[in-house]
Parts: structure tokens; sequence; C-alpha cells
């Protein structure tokens, strides 16, 4: 399919693309952080808790406090550990989570006023690097992700680490199957890799949205995602009860806080995918405001399932995936194909 | 001793005759209560609560005698009825503080009110208020608590002999008349008596002026009466009892320990105070109170170690005293046979010979008795050489017991007059003699009781050579009837009538004189008739014998005189080691009669000094922190134990650098010479107590061998070895007997020449007294209960080395001059 | 409500009712239908609504269960065993402790220690009076043996501290002389805390 887009839009320069790299780094890394924040006080909120409270107007300035801890704390390397992957896979973690996002269109293109000096006129686009396989992009770049866990679990020396990366393994190639399949069938309606053409594809209102025609797609891809970003029913790979922290039990300081980050900014990531993916995407005339509010409403959907399910067992986890999501989302691959060609 | 047979609850036992029912009971291990009687004096009657029914008729179990085929009821319900009153009794008015009560939970009155289950009280009077008295330096009486048992009353009057207490007014107000005839009538009956007395020093002032030996506040049930010191520091509860053997008189009293962690600042442990078995033994005013005496705080100085190990390498003499255990004086004995060094021990050695002379004069190995058989069967007891008061607390004891307790007669020959003995008994007889005539005081004893057909016939010439027949007028009173005839005022009657009118006659009896008695000071015309009856009932003899027949010149004489006086007559002998374990050390050492050379001083003077005082060149622990045996009075090898730690060197660890020594200590105990009548039993295999019949089950007796000798040669004595013009006598105070007992905190008693009232006031306060070999100033100290002018001139210092003052002898002619 | 139900233990004559747990799927198709049941069923839905609607009312109903401690503190009970006080009398102001040495003697960690000795009004002084809070297990003996109701469990829980000794020291524990007035009693072991009432609700016994 022909993108008409892009020839309707300003030229997108390199310093646009760079401004947009800072401003995705920037902000996503506050996002993350502030995430953290957002989910302590929702969990806290669930339980009939108060959450921070004491550091800065109803503990806003909590995170800040928690990034002095992390920064100022002390950085182990265990005697054993083998220390060069040690300290490489916590940046495995969070670069492949920013670069995924370099791909995604985090929110609307805009040009900078031209009463600002140097800057001035210069057009930021909605996605950094609007490749025309952008799904494809992110998806790969979240599987490369894996590495981290897997790499951090294996070098430190503790058999914690070790169960933990295992489970990472297995739990992230599983799930990525299913996220990929789950996927294909919106791929096959819109027939383009491509974010913009998905945003375009949606363009037409609510009832254009793709989770109306692709739900099985939806419910599976969010099942995925959950998995993927190692969050609570699926947070196997760092259970406190069963594995100490897995494959981050050795870290500390800003290497564990690099795990952090990127686990929030994977959360992001799945949230922005699933809005655009699924629902509708931004459209042009909210301001960006709608795609917020859909990829705060798969945020917040994140730390409401964690208040409220328990964990799954890595057992009962792998049955899901295989016996369960795998064959559904093929037969929805199917189904799709054939509704296509009739 | 007989047995009968007696049923106590329908139980039979078999006891001995003459047994009081209470003792009977208890040496059966049968429960009567009591809480009055002390096993070894007289039933005071006081508390009422060993009431039984023996025989169908109710008496005290304490008062009376078991009968063959007696049938005893111990609870019958009109006795518990009255128990429980009399126990209700006690309770009327007897403060609830028992929460600060130094009896803290070991009250008889405490303990018989929760087991006579006396729930509620339903008898009143108001109260009288009670003063707190402080009766001497040791002694507080708080007579609120006190329930008037007069335990105290009757242990001072029947043991100790000082008589110092007596039941006085309290004051009370009369019980209610209608209690008479509601209340059990032993009930009433004690209330009655309770209620009008207290107790108080019998002298009439505010202080006891006795021996302050504390024996009074041990055996109190209750908290009135207990050691000033130890008043309120801490509860019983709280200490550990540790048994040992009182380190200061030769007399080897049985006591406990009692320690605790001195503070919460200072958590090493402390004596708090000593306890004893107070029915079985009395301690002396330095066991009790002579404890903390222990040298505090020491550590290894492996330089003053390695010194004192290069002094014994180059000594050629160790001199110590009698404050050492029968281990130590064996270690110091192998090194004598092993490396050569001389044992000086001058307040052995003289014990020693007279021991030797003694043993070669008898064919005895030791002599014959001991105080505890003393006071179980005799009736009659002679001293002689011994100021009892001060050398020997258990002969005094023994002495006084015998008195009170065996109906028993007494002799007690000494130059130094004493007031307190002749009150011990009414049939005692006390010579002040001149110093020096030791040696005729024992010829009388052979002329007294000595079997004539047993006696030497030169001896009993000599003996006769003293006697004279002379005739004396005498005036006697003779009652005479007269007749006479009185007419009756009234009717005018005239009437004879017999009156009989006392007449003065004049009257020529021939008298025995017995010039030995006149020679020691007695009233030779009397003495016969009152003599005769002090001989009245009596079976068992016994003579103790002290401290200055050893020191007499013609000592060996007196050995063999005592030696003769064994043979002849019925009498037994008992000895009084000089101090501590001297007996020990002069069984076990073989002591020298001269110090020569480099010197090492144990607790004495030397070149170099081993000190448990704590100021010698080495430390050493004090007995009280040591284990080990001591070798009694009673010739009896009795273990004492470590009461507080101790962290410094010993004799042993010098000893096993020397020569070969032993891993312990006590591992030398099985080693003592078994030649000299100790056996080889391990320390630990040694016993330390008292069954319940009152025998002593402390460590082992002594074997004690007899041969047949010869009679012994004695010779006639010398009256020119009498000792005249000033003279002093070395002897400490009451509760004075050492370096140790000086250093604890509650012995008061000073060093200094103690005078009799009049004479103190002669010599004024302070006194320079020249000996031939030196001279010494002194502070003079009154003592009331000395009569004469022969002072008495401590020794417990050892620093004052009053032993080399005095030589061979403890009597000396000095010079004194007023400072 | 009544406590009779829960007075009685006797367990065998009550009435349980047993929970309909149902049967466990033995075939494969009964376990897929169960699996298919639940999905459907909602039941995850039900625990979203749950914390959802905990979380309105914390936000809006003001059911917030947090207690601000520093700031806040719930009312404790009178029977909790904190560091102990020593109690006053209440007409002279002296010490109630006459240093009968029982809180020392049943102490089971050996923590108590007392000097005591003979005062100038011939009666008992406690001269020094230590607990060691670091082998103090707070099991109330103490207070329980006290005679005099000298010593008591007050309600200073907080007992974090650079050293040991800062509570152990007699004069720390006593009451101020100035506050008697202030001076609690510990109301014992069978006391109920102020808010008893309140904090009575269903037990699961109760069902």
């Amino acid at each position: 399919m022909e993108t008409t887009l892009v020839e309707t839009l300003p030229h997108v320069t390199w310093v646009g693309v760079l401004i947009k790299a800072i401003l995705i780094l920037a902000i996503i890394s506050a996002i993350a952080g502030f995430g953290t924040f957002i989910e302590r006080k929702v969990l806290a909120w669930m339980q009939r808790r108060q959450g921070p409270l004491h550091v800065g107007p109803y503990g806003l300035l909590q995170l800040a406090a928690d990034g002095i801890k992390l920064f100022t704390k002390e950085d182990i390397v265990p005697q054993n550990a083998n220390k060069f992957i040690f300290m490489v896979a916590p940046i495995i973690t969070a670069a492949t989570a920013f670069i995924a996002l370099a791909a995604v269109p985090v929110f609307p293109d805009f040009t900078i006023p031209s009463w600002i000096p140097l800057l001035g006129d210069t057009f930021v686009p909605a996605i950094a690097a609007d490749l025309n396989i952008g799904i494809l992009f992110v998806l790969g770049m979240m599987a490369a992700g894996l590495y981290g866990p897997l790499l951090a679990g294996m070098s430190q020396a503790n058999k914690w680490g070790i169960i933990g990366s295992a489970r990472t393994a297995v739990q992230f190639l599983s799930y990525e199957v299913v996220t990929g399949l789950s996927i294909l069938a919106p791929i096959m309606l819109v027939g383009s890799l491509s974010f913009v053409d998905f945003n375009s594809y949606q363009a037409g209102g609510i009832t254009s949205w793709l989770i109306w025609q692709q739900p099985v797609a939806f419910v599976l891809f969010l099942i995925a995602g959950f998995a993927e970003t190692n969050r609570t029913p699926f947070d196997l790979l760092e259970h406190e009860a069963e594995v100490v922290s897995g494959y981050a039990t050795e870290y500390s300081g800003m290497r564990w806080g690099m795990f952090f980050i990127g686990e929030y900014a994977n959360m992001i990531t799945v949230s922005i995918i699933a809005a655009v993916v699924f629902l509708g995407g931004y459209s042009e005339g909210t301001l960006g405001l709608a795609i917020l509010l859909k990829v705060a409403f798969f945020f917040f959907l994140m730390l409401w399932v964690r208040a409220a399910w328990p964990h799954v067992r890595p057992d009962q986890l792998m049955w899901l995936c295989w016996k369960v999501l795998m064959p559904i989302a093929v037969i929805n691959v199917v189904i799709t194909g054939i509704v296509m060609m009739v | 001793m007989s047995k009968v047979n007696i049923k106590i609850d329908g139980k039979e036992f078999a006891v001995n005759e003459g047994e009081y029912i209470l003792n009977a009971a208890r040496a059966n291990d049968v429960f009567i209560p009591a809480i009055c009687y002390l096993t070894r004096c007289s039933p005071t009657l006081a508390c009422r609560i060993c009431l039984v029914e023996a025989d169908g008729k109710q008496v005290y179990a304490c008062n009376a005698k078991v009968k063959e085929g007696m049938e005893i009821t111990v609870d019958t319900p009109t006795i518990l009825q009255e128990r429980r009153a009399i126990m209700e009794v006690y309770d009327v008015n007897h403060p609830l503080q028992c929460g600060v009560c130094d009896k803290s939970g070991e009250c008889e009155l405490q303990n018989y009110t929760l087991a006579l289950g006396v729930d509620s009280q339903s008898y009143r009077i108001p109260d009288t208020k009670r003063e707190n008295k402080n009766w001497s330096s040791v002694l507080h009486y708080d007579a609120g608590l006190c329930i008037v048992c007069e335990r105290c009353v009757t242990v001072c009057k029947d043991m100790i002999g000082d008589a110092a207490l007596k039941t006085t007014k309290r004051g009370g107000e009369a019980l209610d008349k209608e209690y008479k005839a509601s209340m059990p009538k032993d009930a009433y009956a004690m209330w009655n008596k309770l209620q009008k007395s207290v107790i108080a020093p019998s002298n009439g002032t505010e202080s006891t002026e006795c021996s302050d030996c504390g024996e009074c506040a041990a055996v109190c049930p209750v908290g009135a009466l207990v050691s000033r010191d130890f008043q309120y520091t801490t509860n019983a509860w709280d200490l550990s009892r540790i048994p040992a053997v009182s380190a200061h008189s030769s007399d080897g009293f049985q006591i406990f320990y009692e320690t605790k962690p001195a503070s919460i600042e200072d958590r090493e442990k402390k004596i708090f105070r000593v306890t004893n078995e107070w029915n079985y033994v009395s301690l002396d005013g330095a066991a009790r109170f002579a404890y903390d005496f222990e040298n505090r705080g020491v550590t290894k100085d492996p330089e003053a170690f390695d010194k004192a190990v290069a002094a014994f390498k180059q000594a050629k003499t160790v001199r110590f005293n009698s404050v050492i255990t029968n281990e130590e004086a064996l270690m110091l004995q192998r090194l004598k046979e092993q490396m050569g060094i001389k044992l000086y021990n001058p307040e052995v050695r003289k014990f020693q010979k007279f021991l030797g002379y003694y043993q070669d004069a008898s064919g005895n190995s030791l002599y014959t008795t001991d105080t505890d058989t003393i006071m179980k069967q005799s009736d009659f007891v002679i001293a002689i050489g011994t100021a009892m008061r001060n050398d020997s607390p258990g002969l005094k004891y023994a002495f006084n017991n015998v008195q009170k307790m065996n109906k028993g007669a007494g002799l007690y020959f000494h130059p130094v007059g004493d007031t307190l003995i002749p009150t011990f008994g009414k049939s005692l007889l006390s010579f002040t003699h001149k110093v020096g005539l030791e040696e005729a005081a024992l010829y009388l004893l052979l002329d007294l009781f000595a079997d004539a057909m047993r006696l030497p016939e030169e001896v009993s010439a000599y003996i006769a050579s003293f006697k004279s027949s002379e005739t004396k007028t005498i005036k006697e009173k003779v009652m005479k009837s007269v007749t006479e005839t009185v007419v009756d005022e009234e009717t005018g009657e005239s009437k004879e009538v017999t009156k009989k009118v006392p007449e003065m006659v004049t009257k020529e009896v021939s008298v025995e004189r017995n010039g030995l008695v006149e020679l020691l000071g007695g009233d030779a015309e009397k003495f016969e008739e009152t003599f005769a009856k002090m001989m009245k009932k009596k079976e068992s003899f016994s003579l103790m014998v002290g401290e200055d027949l050893y020191y007499h010149e013609k000592a060996e004489n007196i050995a063999h005189l005592i030696a003769l006086i064994e043979k002849c007559t019925t009498i037994d002998v008992v000895m009084t080691p000089p101090k501590s374990n001297a007996l020990g050390v002069a069984l076990i050492c073989d002591l020298d009669d001269e110090a020569e050379g480099y010197t090492i001083g144990y607790n004495e003077n030397g070149d170099f000094r081993l000190s448990a005082l704590g100021e010698g060149d080495l430390d050493m622990p004090a007995m009280n922190q040591q284990e080990g045996t001591f070798t009694t009075m009673s010739k009896r090898v009795v273990p004492t134990n470590a009461a507080l730690s101790y962290g410094g060197y010993e004799l042993n660890d010098i000893v096993s650098v020397l020569i070969e020594g032993q891993r312990e200590t006590i591992d030398w105990t099985p080693l003592l010479p078994t030649a000299k009548g100790y056996r080889a039993v391990a320390f630990d295999d040694l016993p330390n107590g008292y069954t319940n019949e009152g025998v002593e089950n402390r460590g082992y007796l002594l074997e004690v061998e007899s041969s047949e000798v010869a009679v012994p040669t004695i010779e006639k004595f010398d009256t020119s070895l009498v000792l005249e013009g000033e003279i002093v006598y070395r002897c400490n105070p009451a509760r004075q007997f050492n370096d140790f007992t000086d250093k604890s905190h509650e012995i008061f008693e000073a060093f200094g020449l103690y005078a009799s009232p009049a004479k103190a006031e002669s010599l004024g306060e302070k006194v320079e007294i020249v000996f031939e070999n030196g001279t010494l100033v002194v502070d003079v100290i009154v003592d009331p209960k000395i009569e004469g002018d022969i002072t008495k001139l401590s020794d417990f210092k050892s620093a004052k080395d009053v032993y080399t003052l005095f030589g061979e002898s403890r009597y000396k002619t000095v010079t004194m001059r007023k400072v | 409500m009544g406590l009779e139900q829960f007075k009685n233990r006797n367990v065998g004559t009550q009435n349980y009712k047993t929970l309909d747990v149902g049967v466990s799927p033995q075939t494969g198709m009964e376990r897929f239908k169960q699996v298919a049941k639940r999905t459907v069923k909602g039941e995850l839905f039900v625990g979203l609504g749950v914390v959802m609607k905990a979380m309105v009312k914390a936000l809006f109903a003001d059911d917030m269960h947090t207690v601000k401690y520093p700031f806040e503190k719930m009312p404790i009970s009178p029977r909790y065993r904190a560091i102990h006080d020593m109690l006053r009398l209440l007409e002279s102001g002296h010490y109630r402790c006459i240093g009968c040495g029982l809180c020392e003697k049943i102490c089971i960690s050996n923590c108590i220690t007392m000097d005591t000795r003979y005062d100038e009004n011939q009666r008992k002084e406690v001269s020094e009076y230590t607990i060691n809070f670091g082998r103090c297990i707070f099991c109330g003996y103490c207070a329980e043996v006290c005679p005099e109701l000298a010593i008591v469990h007050g309600q200073r829980y907080e007992t974090a501290s650079e050293q040991r000794a800062s509570f152990s020291i007699f004069e720390d524990m006593l009451s101020p002389v100035d506050q008697l007035n202030l001076q609690q009693e510990y109301q014992g072991f069978g006391a109920v805390s102020p808010n008893a009432d309140e904090n009575i609700k269903q037990t699961p016994l109760a069902y």
C-alpha cells in the first residue's frame, strides 16, 4: 500500500529526529519513574492504603528520593560474577526498551515555533524513525530485550539468578510466539507494518478501531504483553516468594535501576502498541490527548491486574501459552485469512 | 545407748532412751512442728505448737521423754485447733512487711502459718509500739517482728554461755477476758505470755556487751534479729550457699558462705553472710562475721610467679602459720623432703612438740575426746591452760553446755581471772592461780580423780605430801529446843510451848587441808565439801587442755602428767590446737625450731612474701577462695570449698614447677599421710553434713591408734618457776585470730593490751611494753570480763611479730611505761 | 453479640457447614470444560471489581486504613507490655518500690538487678535498680509479681535507641515527680483496650 501521508508532511530532518529521540528518552524515563510512583499509589489505594505521602506534596518527590538513592547506592559486583556481562546486562535491557520506542509513535508530530533560535521551524516527527516495518522492529527489539535478564541472571553466579534467567528464556521466547501470531491478524488487515498506516487505517473514529474486528487478537496480545513485560500475573522472572529476585538478585543501585526503567519503558511500549494497533492510535484533532488516555488506560490496567490477581505457576504459564493461547492465535490468523479471502 | 520402741502415727521406731519425743521424731524423719526448740539446748516451752498426744495425754514433744511402748499421735483435731490458734496469735499484729524482711521466705512464722492453713484471724489486741534497736556492733533487733520464741535467749544461755539476753516487759495491754473462755487453752496461755514480754539485753542496758557471735540472729525464726551489716542488703533466695569450714579457730565449725554478685556494677561474687546449721553447730563471732578476707581482684602475674619460683629455689626456710589447708601443708612438707627447705611455724611448733610428748607418754596417737562428745556425754569438765573465751569458742560452748544441759560440774584453772566462766553453772569452781602452777593443777586432778591403785607410789606419796590434817575450832549454829510457858492474853490460860532457838556452839573439828588447792588459790577449807557436792552423780569426765601448757617451760612433764591422768583416771582429754589448722600442720609437717637464711613468708614476715592478704610479693588465695581440707580439734578431716573466685597463682602452681605437683590442690587430699591417721579419700568423696539425729557426717575422723606403753614418769613441780610482777599474756580478743579476721569489716576488736577495768585505769590509755627483746607501744583496752592484774596482749597482727617478743612462752614478765 | 459460641469449645457438637468444593476434573474433556467455564464466567473480573471498589471507597469514601505512624498512633491495649514504668505513691511522691526483690527473682531472662540498703529512716532503700533491656523479653512477670504495683509495663514501645542502657536507669523509668497526675496504672493482664468495642468484629469462628 502506498503511503500518501509522508508526502504531505514537512521534510524530516536529522535535527528533528534527534530532538525526538532526546524527548523520548527524557520523557519516557521520567514517565517510567513516575510510573513507579503511580504504581505505588494505585496499589496502595486498591489496598486501602495511602502510598508514598511524605516526600513532597502527595509524596510526589518520592521518585526523586528513590532516584537519588539508586544513584548513590554502592555498585556491587559479586566476586564470582562474569564482571563484564554482569555490568552490560542492565544496559541491554534499558537500551532495547528505548530503541524499541524509536519506531513507536509516542505523541503527535509538531513543528518547533520559529521564534525559538536555532531550532525554529524544525519539524519533530511523531515517530523518531518511521520505519515501514515499525511493528516488526518493535517486536524484534523487545525480543532482543530478553538478553538483559538472561545474561544478568547467568552472569551473577547466584542460583536464584540462574533460575530467573532460565525462566526469562522460557517465558519470553514462548510468549514471543503469541505476540507475533496475535498481532499478525491486524497486520494482515492493515497490510502494513508501519504504525502510521495502522493509525491511518483506524482514523475513521471508534467504529473503525481494529479491536472490533480483532477482539481475540487484542486479548491475546494483551495477555502476551503482560508476559513480555514481566508483569503480574506473569512476573515469574523475579518472583520474590520463589526466587528472591530472580535475575536481579545480585544487582544494586543504578544497575538495578536500569532494569527497572527498562521494565517500565517496556510497559509503555506495549501500552502504546496496544493503543495504536487496536484502539485507533493517535488522532490528529485531540492534541495527542487520545493516545495519552489510551496508553494511560493500559498502564493502569497493568497495575489494576497486579492488585487483583495472583501469580501463576511456571507450568501453568507454559500450559497457557502453548496449549491455549498459541492455538487460538493460529486459529485467529486462519479465520482472518479466510474472511479476507472471502 | 539403749533403745526403746515407740509408735508415732502408727509407725514403729526404735529410738534412744531418754530422748525427747521431738528429737526422736526428727531423727526418724517424722515432722512435728516446733518453733522455740533448739536441739542442743533446754526446752523453752514458749511456742507450744509441738503439742502431741502421747498415750492419750497431750504433752509437749520438746519436753516429754520417750518411754517404751509409747504411742504418739502428731495431729489430732484438738491439737490442730490448738496449733492453728497459736499461729493465729503469732500473726496478731505481726507487721506485714514480708516484702522487705530479711528472712525473705526463710521465715518459720510464715512457713507454719501457711502449713497450718491460717487463712483468717480471730483474735485482736491493740498493738504496742516496739522500737528497733542496735544491741551491739553486729546485732539489730526489730522488736516489732519478734515473736518472743526465746530461741535467742536459750541459745545464748545454754550454748554460748554469755546469757546476754532475757525477756523483759513489753507493756502490752491485757488480753480481753472473753478470750480465756473462747480460746484453746495453750494458745491463750502462750498469748498471755507473749503479750507481756519482749527480748532485751540481760544486763539492763541497751547493749548486750557479749562476745558478738551472732548465734542469736542465726536461730531467730523471724526477721527480728539480723546482723546489722546484712540487713536489707539482699534476699536470701539470691544467695548461693557454699559449704565451708571456718578458717579462724581450730574448732573447724561447718559454715556456709552465702554469696551473690557484689552490686550492679561489680558482678564479681561477694560473701554477704555466713550461716550455719544452728541445730548442730554453733559459731563464734569470727566464724560468722570474719568472712570477707578474700584476696580480691587478683590476676596471674607471671613475673611475680617467676620471682617466687626463684625465691623458693634459693630459700632456706618457709615461715607460715596455721591458716593453711592440709593440702598446702603437705606441699610444704614435700618441699622440705625434696628440697631441704626448713619449715618454721612458731604458732604450731610448740603444740606439735607437746603432742609428741603426749604420744610418747600415753601411747595414743591423738587425744581421746572432742567437744561434740563432751557436749553429748560429759557431765564433769575441767579446763586447764586455756583462755576459753578467747582461744577456743568451741571449748567454751562445750564447757557451758555441759553445765546447762548435762547438769554438769566444772573446774576451770587459769591465771587470768574471768568473770564470765563462773556464771556458766552453779557447780563450777574457778581457780585463778599463779602463772607457772599448771602442773600443780594437774597434780590436783590426779589427787581428786585418780584411782589410787593405779597411781605410781611415788606420785601418791608426792601428792600426799601436800595434805595436812588440822584441828580447828569452828563456831556452829545449832538449833536448840527451848520450852516456855506462855500465858494466853484472852483466855488467861497458860500453855507450854516448845520453840527452837539458834545457839552458837564452839566445836573442834579435824579438817583435811589440801595444800594443792591452797597453792592454786582456792579455798582449801571449803574445797572438800564443795567438791563432794560437785561429784554427785557424775559419770563422765573430760579435761580440756589449752595453749598455755604447750608454751609452758615444762611442757614435757605436763604432757606426761596428762598421759598419767588419762591412765589413772576416767578423764578423757581434748587439746586445743592453737589456731585454725594447727592440728593438721602439726600432723603433716616436720617443723623446725628455728628459721635460718633466706626466708619465704607465707602470710607471715619473710624475705619473699606469699600473701593472701593482698600485700605480699605474690598473691595467694585466701581460705574462702580455695578448696581443701582442715583437721579440726575434733580430730576430723573436713572439706572446705571455694566461695569466691580467684584468678591468681596457688601454692600448687609453684610446687608443680619446683617438684612434681598435682593438677589441682585437692588432688593432694588422698595423699595426706596415712601414718598420721589420714585416709586416702578423694576430696570429692568427702561428705559434709549433719544427719537428722545431729550426727556429724563431715569428712572423716582421723584414725587414732593406741599402744600400751609404760606408765609415764613425771617430775615434781617447781614453785620457783612461778612468775611474779607485771605479767602479760599473749591472747587475742574474742573474734580475733589472725590477720584475716582483722581484715574483715565486721570484726571490730582492736589490736591492743586488754586489761581488767581496774588495771586499765592504772595503766592509762597507752603503754609501752618492754620485753627482753624489744618493746611495743599499744593501746590499753578495757575488757570488763577480765579480773586481776594480768593483761592480755593481742597477737593477731603478724606484722607486730608478737610471737618473737614472747619467745618460748605465753606469759612474760615485762615492764610497762605509760605513754 | 453473645460470647456463648466462642466459649463452647466442644467441637464435636458444633454445627459445621461443609463448603461445596465440587469435584476435580478427571478426563481431558472435563478439564477443558472447567477452563472454558472459568474463562467465560469472569471470576477474574470480579477480582478486578473488588480492588476497584476498594480504591474508590478509599479515595472518595475515606475508607483509608493507613495510620500515619509517627504522627498518628493507634491506641494500644492497656495490657501492652512495653518499657517498664516505675510508679510513685500519689500521696507522698516517694517511689513505690520497696526493694523486695520479687521481680529480680521471677525474671526469667535474669535481666533485673537491684542493690538495696538499710537507710537512715530504718527502711529498706533501693539504692540501684536496673533492667537490662538487651535481655528483657517483656514477659510481664515482674509487673505481675510486684506486690506494690510499683513496676508496671508502660506504653513506650518505641525502644530503638543508640544504647541499651537508654531505658534501664531507675530514674528514667520512674514517673516524673511533677507529672504524678499523668501516672497511669497498669490495668493488668485481663484489661480490655479503650477502643475494645470498636474492635469487636465477627471473626470466622462466628460464622
